[in-house]
């Protein structure tokens, strides 16, 4: 027996181990299988952080980093070489563009059309005006207003398919900070789905996120909507797959003046001035990105009542509101997968139906 | 002693190995780290919940920029920063793993690892 002891002891002792070693080892096939690979990017405006699942992750999103920054170079208000930058400057000349940006400014224009013009990109010399790209807040005076407000029209731009032009009224300025995002989340998504990556997380700065698919271990991704009156809380969270995820707010980017009035940056094309329609936070949930970036900025504009007659008309997504008297509505199709958390677990909640 | 003695003592012997290997593998350290990222790469690492008081930390680059870092028990933020458009000072303190503190023109993340209610909340991504 005593010969049996450090026998059987060696053998309790290598099965321990292997017990030990078992684990580690799942772990590391589930890496290779699931391997997470994230990279981030400076561009739009913003910080963007990718996350992939799989073997071809890394190949998948240096190909969606590398697209980006070719859109941002199309797309940016201040980069001089851009596009928009070149129709801003043309002074009512008509000047060659890429498809790309005519395809994003004629799909602005169409929406534009549907939502009552709620969403306007020629909006831009008003935002320059209060300050809001430069953080050089001011409120502007009524009669300044006034005289850029008249210049704000982009049903007024001639988009030519044919010439691959576009012209702007002179004195018009565009910015497609309202689309890029979401359009960069549709390029992202036919990258993804070319080099078979069936996960993915894409986060453009919490403004836009896109989820690609579902989680590797097969469960929807948990997406938390941040509570509009403080930004280290959350209101409610959902839970989604295969979809983008675009929230609107005015705590993104606001200041206040002295008499201690908050003016946000999301304004309202139709006077000039910080929307004020009774939505403090707008989510839109979409299959395409384009659209779901697009409106969750015309619905903080357009408010609640016109915000769900618009989505009866069109459909095609789904969204939560919330209301300055704190009460959420949801529409029919996520409402199973929206749990309001905190301040807003009492909150009360209106199911949207078509 | 008896076989039996010896099967049994030896099986406890088994059963208490495999729990500590669990354990070990599976119970991490309850802590809030903070790294700070200067154009992607890892410049400075700082565990939160070691913090007592308050500690400052100045992180420059070569165009002349200059952000002053501020940790407090469980919390960070940039108290002061020349860059042109304020936003990560704005930022205020963060103790979140799911929202960085960036600052854009100096291309400067501060990214918290994994904080416990993000992880009670078993999030992913904010929205806002």
């Amino acid at each position: 027996m005593k010969r049996l002891f450090p026998i059987l002891l060696t053998v309790c002792l290598s099965l321990a181990l292997a017990a030990c070693a078992a684990e580690q080892g799942t772990a590391v096939t589930e890496t290779a299988e699931d391997e997470a690979v994230s990279v981030q990017v400076f561009a739009m405006d913003t910080y963007i952080d990718l996350t992939a699942y799989g073997p071809n992750a890394e190949a998948a999103l240096d190909e969606i980093a590398g697209e980006i920054e070719t859109l941002d170079g199309l797309l940016s208000v201040t980069d001089e070489n851009s596009e928009v930058y070149a129709l801003n400057h043309a002074d009512g000349a008509a000047v060659s563009v890429s498809e790309t940006t005519r395809s994003l400014i004629a799909f602005t224009q169409t929406l534009s059309a549907q939502c009552g013009g709620a969403l306007d990109i020629s909006v831009y010399p008003l935002a320059l005006a209060w300050g809001f790209t430069t953080e050089d807040y001011r409120v502007p005076t009524d009669a300044g207003i006034a005289d850029l407000l008249a210049l704000v029209d982009e049903s007024q731009i001639v988009v030519d398919d044919e010439a691959g032009t576009v012209t702007l009224p002179a004195g018009m300025e565009i910015d497609l900070g309202a689309v890029g995002k979401g359009y960069a989340c549709d390029l992202a998504r036919e990258i993804l789905a070319e080099y078979g990556v069936e996960h993915a997380l894409l986060n453009f700065g919490s403004s836009t996120i896109c989820l690609y698919g579902d989680k590797p271990d097969g469960s929807r991704w948990r997406v938390a909507v941040q509570d509009p009156e403080d930004d280290s809380t959350y209101a409610g969270i959902l839970e989604l797959e295969g979809c983008v995820v675009d929230t609107s707010g005015g705590y993104e980017r606001y200041f206040t003046d002295e008499d201690g009035t908050v003016y946000w940056h999301i304004l309202d094309p139709e006077t000039g001035r910080p929307a004020d329609s009774g939505l403090i936070s707008a989510t839109i949930v979409s299959e395409s990105g384009l659209n779901g970036d697009a409106l969750s900025t015309a619905c903080f504009v357009m408010g609640l009542d016109k915000s769900i007659d618009y989505w009866r008309t069109y459909g095609g997504f789904e969204f939560v509101f919330i209301t300055e008297a704190h009460e959420i509505y949801v529409s029919e199709g996520i409402a199973d997968s929206f749990t309001p958390v905190y301040d807003y677990e009492d909150a009360e909640i209106t199911v949207v139906s078509q | 002693m008896k076989t039996k003695t010896w099967v049994l003592l030896i099986a406890a012997v088994f059963a208490v190995l495999c729990g500590v290997s669990f354990a070990l593998y599976h119970i991490r350290p309850q802590s809030t780290v903070a790294n700070v990222y200067q154009d992607g790469v890892c410049i400075l690492s700082i565990d939160l919940s070691a913090v007592a008081g308050t500690e400052t930390y100045t992180v420059t680059d070569e165009d002349g920029h200059e952000n002053t870092i501020e940790v407090e028990n469980g919390r960070i933020r940039i108290s002061e920063a020349n860059c042109p458009d304020q936003v990560c000072v704005d930022t205020g303190w963060i103790s979140g793993s799911l929202k960085p503190i960036v600052c854009l023109p100096v291309r400067l993340v501060i990214q918290i690892e994994s904080d416990p209610a993000t992880e009670a909340l078993n999030l992913d991504a904010v929205s806002g």
